[in-house]
């Protein structure tokens, strides 16, 4: 039986505030092995896009090392030959796979009839979002620490470009995209319905 | 919907454009951060004396523990996420603008709890700070973006309901 339209969204607030916790405890112990495919697959990517300034993303202890081909010189990227060092920078894929629980968390606190099939999709569906937010990640790491030496490269977007992809797919797409998804996945739950005021959902209100 | 998805995309990357600019990160964006660690520190002040604040940093006297309030952190992006889904969804303007008014407050007061929240807890342990800071608090502040929007739906929906009630009476 459907809930008064008040208790749907306070059952969904309660169960959101409920399972946030368990479902990123969940993600942190999954962490590494979750972002292990995006990694590999920005490292082919990167490798095959910008094959004279990138010598790989290598996963490293949950967290990726994206290795370039310069070294540094008095404190300036140089090319590797006239240095000793490799430049190489962290990056962190936590800041966009972290879309996965916050996802979870808003599907399992929905009221819904199945919730497996529509989740396991909703993955497939955030998974190459991850894959796009590491690169826009490495993208702007290059940027910001080689500067005209990375942009000078044969097919390197431009700086405003980087930005804006950087921004957009780093600090907006892993919590908006799951919202988005969340929307369209559970537009036919009472929830949803009552504050779209759609009325019950055609088999609802037959059943009714 | 399809209408919704692209008006939400076109206000979102203008919005996010525009924020990006010198001088609107010069003139609007800064100030109003260093407003928010001005904020944070004198409503720390009267339970705790051993905080200060300049310009964006919030520190700790004794420790030297301090945090830096920077882009990302001041909640102008769910802003402009929540702006982007009002102006998105059909309704008269003067609602539009009380949704982003009331909104932008009730994200700003979840921001400043986030800050004073955090500022502690990396005094306290940092590794935690870390876990909270890049992924737990980013969640929170969206799902309260999302809350407001849901709130202002149903505002909506009852309004509507309303006014078509008092037609069919009259």
């Amino acid at each position: 039986m459907p809930l008064p339209p008040d208790n749907n969204l306070r059952q969904f607030l309660l169960f959101a505030f409920a399972l946030i916790i368990p479902c990123f405890a969940l993600w942190t112990v999954a962490m590494g092995f979750i972002a292990m495919p995006a990694v590999g697959l920005a490292d082919m990517i990167l490798e095959f896009w910008f094959p004279a300034a990138v010598d790989g993303l290598q996963f490293q202890g949950g967290k990726a090392v994206l290795m370039t081909q310069f070294g540094e010189l008095n404190g300036a990227p140089v090319p590797q030959e006239q240095s000793e060092y490799q430049l190489a920078f962290l990056i962190n894929p936590g800041i966009l796979s972290y879309s996965l629980p916050f996802y979870a968390t808003l599907h399992f606190a929905t009221a819904k009839d199945s919730y497996l099939n529509s989740f396991v999709t909703g993955l497939f569906v955030l998974y190459p979002l991850v894959l796009v937010g590491l690169l826009s990640l490495c993208l702007k790491e290059l940027m910001v620490n080689l500067g005209t030496l990375f942009l000078e490269q044969p097919g390197a977007p431009n700086a405003t470009f980087i930005a804006l992809f950087y921004q957009l797919n780093v600090l907006i797409v892993p919590t908006v995209a799951p919202i988005v998804l969340w929307v369209w996945q559970s537009r036919d739950t009472p929830l949803l319905r009552d504050v779209l005021n759609l009325g019950a959902a055609p088999e609802e209100a037959e059943s009714l | 919907m399809k209408r919704f998805v692209i008006t939400f995309s076109v206000v979102l990357v203008a919005l996010f454009s525009l924020e990006m600019l010198n001088p609107v990160q010069e003139h609007l964006v800064v100030p109003f951060t260093t407003l928010l660690a001005k904020i944070s520190a004198t409503l720390i002040a009267p339970f705790d004396d051993g905080v200060i604040a300049y310009g964006k940093v919030l520190q700790f006297k004794d420790t030297g523990f301090a945090v830096s309030i920077e882009a990302g952190c001041n909640g102008v992006e769910a802003t402009i996420v929540l702006i982007a889904a009002v102006v998105a969804y059909p309704a008269s303007w003067k609602a539009r603008s009380i949704a982003i008014v009331s909104g932008f407050f009730a994200i700003q007061a979840l921001n400043i709890v986030r800050i004073i929240s955090l500022f502690y807890l990396g005094d306290w342990d940092i590794d935690i700070f870390s876990w909270v800071h890049l992924y737990l608090w980013p969640s929170l502040i969206m799902l309260d973006v999302l809350v407001v929007f849901i709130v202002y739906l149903r505002y909506l929906s009852r309004d509507q309901l309303g006014a078509a009630n008092a037609a069919a009476a009259g």
